[in-house]
């Protein structure tokens, strides 16, 4: 069953008590419109009551002034008499007017004007006309029983007329009576019914809101306490439903909000992290070119050494500070590319000249490392800036030293391969991890294992993988961990044309 | 005559992965003590086991076994306990130096250093096992 809302319930409420004042309102004005019917009913009846009397009077006068006249022979029982005819017609017809719409009493009434128009026509008249001849005659006529018992006749019936009146107000009063007790018992009834509603929907009503509100306050104080993941039953009316959706709903968004906050303060101490490293790491790559440095020239200005060994180490000093000079510049590399400010100056040039150059440079002699390099005899021409892709090739060459043991080979191999250059590092190094070799080109990036045993930045890789990828080129890496790693550089070659034209400049010289 | 041919100048052990490093460190120790050189921590313990030398300059960041693992096999090995140790570091927070003497280090000499330095830890760690 649907649960009704509270405006419903409310609603429900209202239209109850408002049907129940009706009803009180309607049985008030029955027993009014009742009690004022009885009344004029009992008014009416007074009316009647009244005007009988007075036919009943004026039966009685015609009669007493007969038997004046009759008895004393007096004139002036004649004018009383005739006074008393002449008021017939406006008592009768007055009667008659009044119960004119009472089938019954009016049937009463013109039976009285009948008899009383009997009494007079064939009677009163007829005692007259005797009496005026003969007083004893007319006086015996008089004393029989006709005029008496016409008389009582009248009476009988006016009696009748009476008491079938009295009746009628009485019933009508009576009716009153029963109608207002009815009311005031409907009213009674109708207060009574009207407060229990009250009561009983007040109480459906807080129980709707109540146990809910309680639900909602228990709630949120979990919430409160720190509990995000508080959820409510749904159900209830349809404002506590409504209570209910919007409080899971903020519940579920403040824990989505907290998450998000953590991952970001995660993010945030990971970057923190990463930038204490960064510091530790930048600081610990300066210090060992900077002990040889410091140590050397200490050396060198405390003691006195042969000019060869003097020069020997002025050289490690020149080479230690060209290190620090090379970490300085790969951070300003970094900035430069993270600005994409690096800008190339290309000119074609001959890129197994660079290679060679620059295996000279990092396999002087004596060399820590054994190099094989297998360079083609004709040039390779790439378009490029020298400086730069000199300074990836040198940094091949210089993790392939730094991350294979003493002694090892390094194989360094130069070759065209379509309309590519191509350029292959190899050592017998400790390698990388499949699932790291990818990241190696990312910046500030460290192996964990190379990282725990080998000095570095993480900068090299990436700034030479930006700079090949600026000449159109490509770096990859493939490595077995634990044997060795091969960087593969390749470059497009612009040489072809050029090539071909030297060869045909040569044929045309022959 | 005998004694002429024996060298009785103390050993000291070089091992650091850096060749300039290794030579500074020769070179400011001079020709007071004879010096070994190797660039890694299975050369250091192969050295050190095949020969104890009386000072062992251990680095700390060694391609494969690190300075903190050789430093804790000499520690280990009853035959290298008199060996005094020395250990050289770029690192050097307070957690770095605690590591390196709670695992035995009779010293700790951060990058860079000072030539004095070398001499004093290495006359130190002579002295006290002579």
């Amino acid at each position: 069953m649907r649960r009704l809302s509270l405006v419903q319930r409310v609603g429900l409420l209202a239209a109850g008590v408002a049907a129940l004042v009706g009803i009180l309102f309607v049985a008030a004005l029955l027993a009014i419109l009742s009690l004022r019917k009885a009344e004029t009913r009992e008014s009416h009846s007074k009316d009647v009551t009244v005007a009988t009397l007075q036919v009943k009077a004026l039966s009685a006068d015609l009669e007493s002034a007969l038997r004046g006249y009759v008895l004393s022979g007096n004139p002036r029982f004649l004018d009383l008499y005739a006074a008393a005819r002449a008021r017939v017609p406006g008592d009768v017809g007055n009667l008659h007017t009044l119960v004119h719409n009472d089938p019954p009493q009016r049937v009463r009434a013109e039976n009285a004007a009948a008899e009383l128009h009997a009494y007079v026509v064939d009677y009163a008249q007829n005692v007259i006309v005797i009496a005026r001849i003969s007083r004893e005659v007319a006086a015996g006529q008089a004393a029989s029983t006709d005029g008496k018992r016409r008389i009582d006749e009248i009476n009988s019936t006016l009696q009748g007329l009476l008491a079938a009146e009295n009746r009628r107000a009485k019933l009508a009063s009576e009716h009153a009576r029963d109608v207002a007790n009815v009311a005031v018992g409907i009213g009674i009834a109708a207060i009574i019914i009207s407060s229990a509603l009250v009561g009983l929907f007040g109480a459906w009503v807080a129980r709707g809101v109540a146990r809910p509100v309680r639900r909602v306050a228990a709630a949120a104080a979990d919430v409160a306490a720190g509990d995000l993941a508080v959820r409510l039953e749904p159900g209830g009316t349809a404002e506590v439903g409504a209570l209910v959706t919007a409080f899971n709903s903020m519940t579920g968004s403040l824990e989505v909000s907290r998450h998000q906050l953590l991952d970001q303060n995660e993010q945030l101490r990971e970057g923190e992290r990463h930038k204490r490293d960064l510091i530790s790491m930048v600081s610990h790559e300066l210090r060992t070119p900077l002990a040889a440095v410091l140590g050397f020239t200490a050396l060198l200005l405390e003691r006195d050494f042969p000019p060869d060994e003097q020069r020997r180490y002025l050289e490690i000093i020149d080479s230690q500070a060209r290190r620090l000079a090379g970490l300085a510049g790969d951070f300003l590399d970094v900035k430069l590319l993270a600005g994409g400010d690096l800008t190339l100056v290309r000119t074609p040039f001959d890129l197994v000249e660079l290679v060679r150059e620059q295996t000279e440079l990092f396999f002087l002699q004596p060399a820590s490392h054994r190099l094989s390099l297998d360079v083609p005899g004709q040039p390779l021409v790439v378009d490029g800036d020298r400086d730069r892709l000199s300074q990836v090739v040198g940094n091949l060459l210089s993790n392939a030293i730094k991350y294979s043991p003493e002694d090892g080979e390094v194989r360094v191999s130069v070759r065209s391969e379509g309309a590519e250059a191509v350029v292959a590092v190899s050592d017998d190094g400790i390698g990388i991890s499949a699932e790291d070799a990818p990241r190696v080109f990312e910046k500030f990036f460290r192996a964990p294992d190379a990282a725990s045993t080998v000095g570095g930045t993480g900068l090299g890789l990436a700034v030479a993988a930006d700079i090949v990828a600026s000449h159109e080129g490509t770096l990859e890496v493939s490595s077995t961990p634990g044997a060795g790693s091969t960087f593969v550089l390749t470059l497009p070659l612009v040489v072809v044309r050029a090539a071909v034209g030297a060869e045909q400049d040569a044929v045309t010289r022959s | 005559m005998t004694t002429e041919l024996v060298d009785d100048r103390p050993r000291v052990l070089v091992v650091d992965d850096e060749a300039p490093l290794r030579e500074l460190i020769v070179v400011t120790l001079g020709d007071e003590f004879q010096c070994e050189e190797v660039s890694d921590g299975e050369a250091a313990l192969a050295q050190l086991r095949k020969s104890p030398p009386d000072v062992v300059f251990l680095d700390v960041m060694l391609p494969g076994l690190g300075g903190i693992d050789v430093l804790r096999e000499i520690r280990a090995d009853p035959a290298l306990r008199d060996v005094g140790v020395v250990v050289v570091s770029a690192w050097q927070a307070q957690e770095d130096i605690d590591v390196a003497l709670e695992n035995g280090a009779d010293s700790f000499l951060p990058k860079p250093f000072l030539v004095e330095d070398v001499l004093t830890a290495a006359h130190e760690l002579v002295g006290r096992r002579r």
